[in-house]
């Protein structure tokens, strides 16, 4: 009922763990009950091509129903984390994703081509990271920059790629188009809204990197109306849609698929509730069932709007 | 699908370390100073526990993220935890307010724990305000293994402490005689213990924890300082002044430190911090590859 194709890719579930939540994959092995075969793919943390340290603490804040976030892209490097972390990885369980960052087009271009050399099962194209000085949201936020970036992975694979949106632009439909048409085979929706938090006494932002990225059940009215108005451009295309942002209910996991998400990541809930992609899975069941649906798919973009109104007056 | 091998050799030890309980609360103690104690039936925790494990608390349904908490202490035959916590926040506030036999969300336990392996026998044990719970744990450890330790553990607090301070009836060699007031359970324990305050309270040493143990230092014959390890946990600023010390009469330390945490378990890299390492600067998660480090790694500046 919920296995699925993704891309060409068998995912177990129509769940994706969201890159920079859980690690480069074995981490949230630790909490006894959880397994990555609950899920159809983990999303591994954002790799550029060299090492980075992140930002200084302090790299969170907790809001009302939210978490903000800016750890800037700390990670080993493209090359270690190919010859350390993926063979760590048990691919049998579930897809793993690679996240690609980078300051520049050809940056994003050599971390894809040293991806495409290892047995990474798609790969995740990170235009939207908030919380750093270049590229990331730079470039998200232009849909030609999103474009030029998206091609330039193009040429360096034939596995599956996917452009993570920011919602932090204007139009994020138009962008989804160009991402398309530069060559995504599909699209992530979305990443972390911008903001910051501050301390009154101290006078000071509570972030070490001033602003930072804002998650959880907060963001996700937002994240709702972001995948359904890329849905009105991916869907006719038949390329799927990744829906994320503030999913910590198994009912916002359906919600999001009504939506026209074909899968739905998870990040921020994992935080509240380790145990919560079983949850998941079987509230779907149950509701798949009671609405006597056989697969998961048959759900995806089925929203029903209201009509318009023809006639409405506030006097 | 390709010629690269697809297959781990095995799974990662670290697997299934990490448990889940639903936690019943036993006992929930309210102190001056917003302190609280709260013990919590939680057998698999307890079972696991080490000095410097902590807990990842989902302090009350409604709020989203959870709390990082110390272990003070772990009965595996009972299978209880104890924690003692400052309420400061809206969070500790909401989990001073819950009652015995609610249920408390954990995962644990949770991090890299003191290195104790062939310790020097005169182990100094500083605990600062709500850093004194791993000081605890580790004081009922070095108890058990009933050796010929000697131990003393240096507690401070600028609020009052969470227990009745009562005169020590163990003799310190080389400590003021009118530092006298000592934490029980330690005194039960047979383990010295002295407390400091900038505050008036009877019996404490007035000033730092760090001038008290430096007294201590200072009394011994030079060549006793090769027995001495020192383990802390506390504010930074005290933490930076007990590197400073250890570096100074060049004893082995190793502190226990605290960040924001959202995951705790090495996904989400939120808690990291800067530490040195042989090669060179590394940002270090605090909930998995510490909380404990070398006192030189995080202050490598001191001394």
């Amino acid at each position: 009922m919920l296995a699925m194709d993704f891309c060409g890719l068998h995912f177990n579930t129509p769940q994706v763990l969201l890159s920079g939540c859980v690690g480069f994959g074995e981490e949230y092995t630790r909490v006894k009950g959880f397994s990555n075969t609950d899920v159809g793919a983990v999303c591994l943390k954002g790799t550029t091509l060299a090492e980075r340290l992140g930002n200084e603490p302090h790299r969170l804040a907790e809001t009302p129903m939210g978490l903000l976030n800016a750890i800037g892209l700390q990670n080993p490097g493209s090359a270690r984390v190919v010859a350390e972390y993926l063979p760590k990885l048990d691919f049998s369980e579930t897809r793993f994703i690679a996240n690609l960052s980078g300051s520049t087009v050809e940056e994003y271009a050599e971390v894809t081509r040293i991806f495409d050399d290892s047995p990474i099962d798609a790969m995740e194209i990170n235009i939207s990271c908030p919380n750093v000085k270049e590229g990331g949201v730079a470039f998200g936020n232009d849909p030609d920059m999103s474009a030029r970036v998206v091609e330039a992975c193009r040429t360096q694979t034939r596995k599956p790629l996917i452009a993570k949106l920011s919602p932090n632009q204007t139009d994020i439909a138009n962008n989804a188009r160009r991402c398309i048409e530069a060559g995504s085979d599909a699209l992530a929706v979305i990443n972390t809204v911008m903001g910051m938090a501050i301390d009154p006494e101290q006078r000071q932002p509570v972030i070490g990197n001033n602003q930072a990225g804002l998650s959880g059940p907060a963001i996700k009215p937002i994240a709702l109306l972001k995948v359904h108005q890329v849905y009105q451009v991916a869907g006719p295309l038949n390329i799927p849609i990744i829906g994320q942002g503030g999913v910590t209910r198994p009912e916002d996991a359906l919600e999001f698929i009504i939506a026209g998400a074909s899968a739905v990541g998870v990040g921020t809930a994992l935080f509240y509730d380790p145990l919560v992609c079983s949850r998941i899975n079987s509230v779907m069941v149950d509701y798949l069932k009671r609405h006597n649906m056989t697969h998961v798919n048959e759900l995806v973009g089925s929203l029903q709007l209201h009509e318009p109104a023809t006639s409405v007056c506030a006097n | 699908m390709n010629e690269h091998s697809r297959h781990a050799a095995a799974h990662p030890a670290t697997r299934d370390t990490i448990f889940p309980e639903q936690a019943p609360i036993l006992l929930h103690e309210a102190f001056a100073g917003d302190q609280h104690i709260i013990r919590l039936q939680a057998p698999e925790i307890a079972a696991h526990a080490q000095p410097g494990s902590f807990v990842h608390m989902q302090v009350h349904p409604t709020l989203l993220m959870r709390r990082p908490m110390s272990i003070m202490r772990a009965n595996p035959k009972a299978g209880w935890i104890e924690i003692l916590y400052k309420a400061h926040g809206e969070g500790t506030r909401l989990l001073s307010e819950r009652r015995i036999d609610e249920l408390v969300d954990l995962i644990g336990p949770i991090g890299t724990p003191f290195k104790l392996d062939g310790y020097r026998r005169r182990p100094l044990l500083i605990g600062g305000g709500v850093g004194m719970p791993p000081m605890i744990f580790l004081a009922e450890h070095i108890r058990r293994q009933a050796t010929d330790n000697q131990p003393l553990v240096i507690l401070g607090s600028e609020v009052p402490f969470p227990f009745k301070a009562r005169p020590s009836q163990i003799l310190v060699p080389g400590l003021p005689a009118e530092v006298i007031a000592g934490m029980p359970l330690l005194e039960d324990w047979h383990i010295p213990s002295r407390l400091c305050s900038q505050q008036d309270f009877p019996g404490c040493h007035q000033g730092f924890v760090t001038d008290l143990a430096r007294l201590w230092l200072d009394s011994m014959e030079p060549r006793q300082h090769g027995e001495v390890e020192v383990f802390a946990c506390g504010p930074t600023p005290m933490l930076k002044a007990v590197a400073q010390l250890t570096a100074e009469y060049d004893l082995p330390c190793q502190v226990s430190l605290e960040e924001h945490m959202a995951c705790a378990v090495g996904g989400c890299a939120g808690c990291n911090v800067r530490v040195e390492t042989e090669t060179g600067p590394a940002m270090k998660r605090i909930c998995v590859d510490g909380p404990v480090f070398d006192a030189r790694q995080v202050f490598p500046q001191a001394g």
